[in-house]
Formats: C-alpha cells, structure tokens, sequence
C-alpha cells in the first residue's frame, strides 16, 4: 500500500487502486466544490474532471478553498486555481478543467463515474441530475441557504445522493415544481447567495464521505442514506426523518426507457420505414 | 471504439434473482436485458441497461441435453420489444460461482448464431450476450457497423458498492 494511504488502510486492501480507477466530475468550483477537490486529491483520486465558467472574483475570497488575493488580482480561472489545488496534492492526477458551463461539453460528463452537484439553482441541480441519470452516474447534491426568519439568521443544508435505480432529488423533496418555478419568476433578481466557509466544509466534507461509502465499501452492511440535513445554527448533521421511507420507495420520475441514452442514438422510429 | 455496459445494482440483482428460480424442466433460466446507448468524450459506447425481460415458463423445451433452450416464442416477445422500444437486446444467463464467468463453448456457438438475428428489428443499434456468476459479468457485443462480436471491455454496476469490473480480464 502506498504510505500516504496507510492511515486509511481500513478501506480495503485495494482502495488505491478502486479510486484510482474512478473518474469524478465536480461542477461548480466554488465554496463547496472547491472543499470536494481538495479533498478528493487527498483521499487518492487520480482522475477529475472540473466544469466552471467563471473567474475568481474578491468576495470568493471568504470560501474559495485554494484561492489567492493574486488570482483575484489576476482574475484566475475557478478550475485552474482547483487544478493547482489537486496537482499540488498530487502531481500525477489526471485533471481537465473545464471552464464552460458543464452544458458547452457535456459528452464530458458521461465518462464519469460520479458527479458531485455544487451548483446555486434549482434548475441547475435539475438539468445536471437529468444528465446523471441518463448515464446512469451516481449525483451527490450539496446544498445551502442563510436565511433571515425573526430577526435571526439560520443555515440550513443538505446532502443528497441520487444513485440511479433508485430515489431521486424529486423524491427527497430537494426538487420541487414549486420552487422551480418561483426560481424561474425571481430570474435575474435573486442575488448572491449567502455562503460560509465552515458550512460548505462540512457539506464537502459529508458528501465526500458518501461517495467513499459507495466506492469503498469499508461499512459491509450498509449503504449510505440517501439524504442528510445540516443545521448550521446548532452544528448538527443528521439523516433525514424521510430517509427510512425513501429507502423502499420506488422512484416514479426515472422510469421512461427515453430518459437513458444519447437521444439520437441508432434510431427512434420504425426501421422498416427508412 | 471501446464498449462500456452500465447497469444499476437494483437490476442486475433482480435479473440474478430471476434466473434463479427454478423451472419445472429446465435446468436455468435465461433473459434479455433492454439497452439504450450513448457515446462519450473517450470515445466509449456506453451500454445502458434499462430493464429485464423473463423468459415465460412455457417458451422453455424440455431437452435434457442443455441447461436450457427456450422456443421461437421466447424469441419473437423479445424481439417485439426491442422492434417497439427502440432497444438493443442482450441475451442473459447465470454460471452459479464466484469470479469473473466467461462463456461455454455452447454459449458462444448458440449466441453468434442467434444474436445476429436481433439486427432484423433493430438494424442501427448493438446487440449482445452476457454471462453473470454470483458477483461479476462478462459479455460480447455485436456493433451494427460489422455485425461481428467482440469482447464488452468494461462494465460498472451501479450502486452500493460501485463495481467497476473489466471485461476483458
């Protein structure tokens, strides 16, 4: 075993070369993807694949794991300043960034073997599960909000793994019509959300840990819940009261046979025809 | 062009489970798994695998001389599907050990005979055959460019664990 991994050499015998082997795509290098980089460089990921349009700008500067008052200076590209994040961790990583929207590239996507969803929207998480599912990529979402109730401020998140197969991101109740569209109405006037570098930790840091439960399967008998909700005002994770339900529940959103594939793949219509 | 067979963990344990259960005759069971395609940056085929079709009870004939040989029945319902879905069909059957399985030489003599027919309803996408054991997959693919098989290179089972497995191994 390689001696960087000795401390985690409870992970089996062949970790090394199960993470090595695994290609992970991270869309959205900022507070939280920026954590999940670095952290995947440490755990012994040799292939990433980094998807963010934009630069580095001052205010990043409270959250951005990596980032420099040079970058910001020299307005620094969100993947680069993760590339030489992961590198300096690991030279031999094999990383592509890409700085476009995952959408501009996204035949990308479908090589890796987990996407971990650090994205703003609504509509963001919606169109990049889409994505996951047609590949049948498992998709780790983390999300957070500080929000203003009774004069007091409250950070709320969550953590959310959409393994194909089974539940999605509409089953937990992360997605919903509702919220789509009152997102879709506040178009343009919703503003930067707030973000914390503490809790953008410990979501990264959680979902992290999720994907090493799926990848090395350390803990036997169990498979990870598919939904955790941070408190960030008390400091507690938990899984979610619905995580029981949702194990057994059947999903209804991913089921058509046209929600998998290259859409216009070989043909669609009556062959017999052309 | 390498191929890469992906399919969840649910359904390939659902089509273990299928093949398993016993026949009043025949001494397995076999199945097709319906497969939707996409083609990645690599470029890799990526077989996608969607659900599982049984083979009825009585699309089975009872010939002592092979674990099981299932009638032109079975063919054709099979067949409809991937005429009506629009799906490349991969014949599946179960070696009951452990390790990676790799087919008999019956499996291959039966398979090239029949796998080729499946392009007569589904001339543009790739057919094939699998072996499951008891934790791993192997496989062959039939490409519409050639209609010659080749070994699947790599297949992921998707789930908890994660299995990533190479096929030519």
């Amino acid at each position: 075993m390689n001696p960087r991994s000795e401390r985690q050499s409870f992970l089996g015998p062949r970790s090394d070369e199960v993470l090595s082997a695994l290609r992970i795509g991270i869309i959205g290098l900022g507070g939280g993807g920026s954590h999940i980089a670095q952290q995947l460089a440490h755990v012994g990921l040799r292939e990433l694949v980094l998807f963010d349009p934009d630069r580095i700008e001052e205010s990043n500067l409270n959250r951005l794991v990596g980032g420099t008052l040079a970058d910001v200076r020299a307005k620094e590209s969100k993947v680069v300043i993760a590339r030489r994040t992961i590198l300096g961790i690991r030279p031999e990583a094999e990383v592509i960034p890409v700085g476009t929207a995952w959408q501009e590239n996204a035949e990308v996507i479908r090589d890796c073997d987990f996407l971990f969803g650090c994205v703003d929207s609504f509509s963001g998480r919606d169109e990049l599960e889409r994505a996951a599912r047609r590949y049948l990529i498992p998709y780790i979402d983390i999300g957070i909000d500080v929000h203003r109730t009774g004069g007091d401020h409250f950070i709320t998140g969550q953590v959310a793994l959409s393994m194909p197969g089974e539940v999605c991101l509409r089953c937990m109740n992360v997605l919903r019509d509702d919220l789509l569209a009152e997102e879709a109405e506040q178009y343009g006037a919703a503003g930067a959300r707030p973000q914390v570098v503490w809790s953008n930790g410990v979501l990264a840091a959680t979902a992290v840990g999720m994907m090493m439960q799926v990848a090395t399967p350390w803990q036997k008998s169990s498979r990870p819940p598919c939904l955790l909700e941070y408190d960030g005002n008390s400091h507690e994770i938990r899984v979610s009261s619905s995580a029981g339900f949702l194990k057994e529940k059947r999903c209804p959103h991913f089921v058509s046979i046209d929600d998998l594939g290259d859409p216009w793949f070989g043909e669609r219509t009556n062959p017999n025809r052309h | 062009m390498k191929s890469h067979f992906k399919i969840t963990r649910k359904l390939i344990d659902h089509v273990r489970t299928d093949v398993r259960r016993p026949h009043a005759f025949a001494g397995e069971r076999v199945g097709f798994i319906l497969c939707r395609f996409g083609v990645t940056s690599r470029p890799d085929l990526l077989v996608l695998a969607h659900s599982y079709h049984a083979v009825a009870d009585e699309d089975y004939i009872d010939d002592m001389q092979y674990g099981a040989v299932i009638n032109s029945a079975a063919f054709r319902k099979a067949m409809q599907l991937a005429y009506t879905n629009a799906v490349g069909l991969f014949h599946v059957h179960l070696h009951e050990h452990s390790g990676k399985p790799s087919p008999s030489g019956i499996d291959v003599r039966e398979t090239s005979a029949f796998v080729p027919d499946f392009f007569h309803v589904r001339p543009r996408l790739p057919h094939g055959a699998l072996v499951l054991s008891a934790d791993s997959i192997s496989g062959r693919i039939w490409v519409p460019e050639d209609r010659k098989p080749s070994t699947i290179d790599r297949f992921t089972v998707v789930g908890t664990p994660l299995s990533k497995i190479d096929g030519k191994r």
